[in-house]
């Protein structure tokens, strides 16, 4: 139901460590904004279109993931063209799709556990202002990947219950019902987790 | 931050990324299919508050940077918050803010239906729609470069089927506030 985006291989970008892929990503995404040459343009969009490539995606896959953003880009596109002179929206566009191709390689190249890592120790900032703790979020988002199969089987049933008693279904009338039913666990849940001694207070 | 607490937000962060597989739903008379995940917001403020609202919505953002493709449409991954439409993603965590704190301050224990309705629909379309609306469309316009009063334009066309999820999240915001109430000004 929910496999990751990332993509086993051996390429260059696998081998590069998490933080200095994002840190170059930052870096990317500002310098494209100081580039206002379409051809200039034209060479780094191919750059990160063939570097998104070497991660081992495929081109179809490696489209399919895009194709959302890639529409939406379009219409700005289109509406841009009304509004602006067509090189402003070559220009603006060929930046956006250069970035994405190369957000799209991070994310293709990096595991899940490495991105946990990483991210974790971006949160000790926020340990320090008294915020959170930097190892809650590890158990937090365990908890969310264990627990959206079980919602949504939990959806399933009540969506039958609705079919069993001829109430055609809908939205607002699942929700409340839902939430409720998933929401009465998190006092057996906590007490569980406190239990165990997880957040070691 | 208690062991609940975190478990609360957790738990609604997995019920928005379920209600993001659902097929969208068309409503007749508007263009914009109705996708459930974006009511989400309204939806966690409204009921588990403006803290744990946020919290359930950074951990949704945390999981999309990650890569796992946890968005409606199976979208994830850093291009979608680096995207044209990304301003709106990271809005999303002030907005349930938001309307966790109008919720808090303006629905209480004993009102009439009515009154603690109007409370909820308040604070969804100020946080659910007003905030996420203010975050993502100046993001929009800087990123795509589209001048701000197109997109200004361009967004009302979403606003109806906005409020109707306003109308939806209301209900269901009302309907947990009797079964298993959850604001934190009532805990």
């Amino acid at each position: 139901m929910l496999t990751s985006l990332h993509v086993e291989g051996k390429s260059l970008l696998h081998r590069i460590p998490v933080k200095p892929k994002l840190f170059a990503l930052m870096v990317f995404g500002l310098a494209l904004y100081f580039v206002d040459q379409p051809l200039v343009l034209t060479a780094m969009l191919v750059a990160t279109g063939l570097l998104y490539l070497s991660t081992g995606v495929g081109l179809s896959e490696g489209l399919r993931r895009l194709r959302p953003v890639l529409f939406t880009i379009a219409f700005l596109a289109a509406i841009n063209l009304l509004l602006l002179s067509p090189e402003e929206t070559l220009v603006t566009m060929l930046r956006l799709v250069a970035m994405l191709f190369l957000a799209a390689a991070v994310t293709a190249s990096t595991t899940i556990a490495d991105f946990m890592a990483a991210v974790t120790d971006l949160a000790r900032p926020l340990e320090r202002l008294g915020l959170m703790k930097a190892a809650d979020l590890g158990l937090a988002l365990g908890l969310v990947l264990r627990f959206v199969p079980e919602i949504a089987q939990r959806h399933e049933a009540l969506k039958e219950a609705h079919a069993a008693r001829g109430i055609p279904f809908k939205l607002s009338r699942m929700l409340g019902p839902l939430i409720i039913s998933t929401l009465k666990d998190a006092d057996r849940i906590a007490e569980a987790i406190d239990a165990r001694g997880i957040r070691g207070q | 931050m208690t062991t609940r607490d975190l478990v609360l937000a957790a738990l609604f962060t997995a019920i928005i990324i379920v209600l993001g597989f659902l097929p969208p739903v068309p409503i007749p008379l508007l263009p914009v299919p109705i996708t459930a995940q974006s009511m989400g917001v309204m939806l966690a403020g409204c009921i588990i508050g403006a803290k744990r609202g946020a919290l359930a919505y950074a951990l949704l953002v945390v999981l999309v940077a990650v890569g796992l493709p946890v968005l409606s449409g199976g979208r994830g991954g850093l291009n979608v918050l680096m995207g044209p439409t990304g301003g709106y993603i990271f809005g999303w965590i002030i907005g349930a803010f938001v309307t966790g704190f109008l919720a808090e301050k303006l629905v209480r224990e004993g009102q009439s239906a009515t009154k603690q309705m109007a409370g909820f629909f308040v604070a969804s379309v100020v946080g659910g729609i007003g905030v996420v609306y203010l975050c993502g469309m100046p993001w929009l316009s800087a990123v795509a470069g589209t001048p701000f009063p197109a997109v200004l334009t361009g967004s009302l066309a979403f606003i109806p089927g906005d409020l109707v999820k306003a109308a939806i999240a209301t209900l269901a915001a009302r309907a947990v506030t009797v079964g298993y109430p959850l604001l934190p000004a009532r805990a």
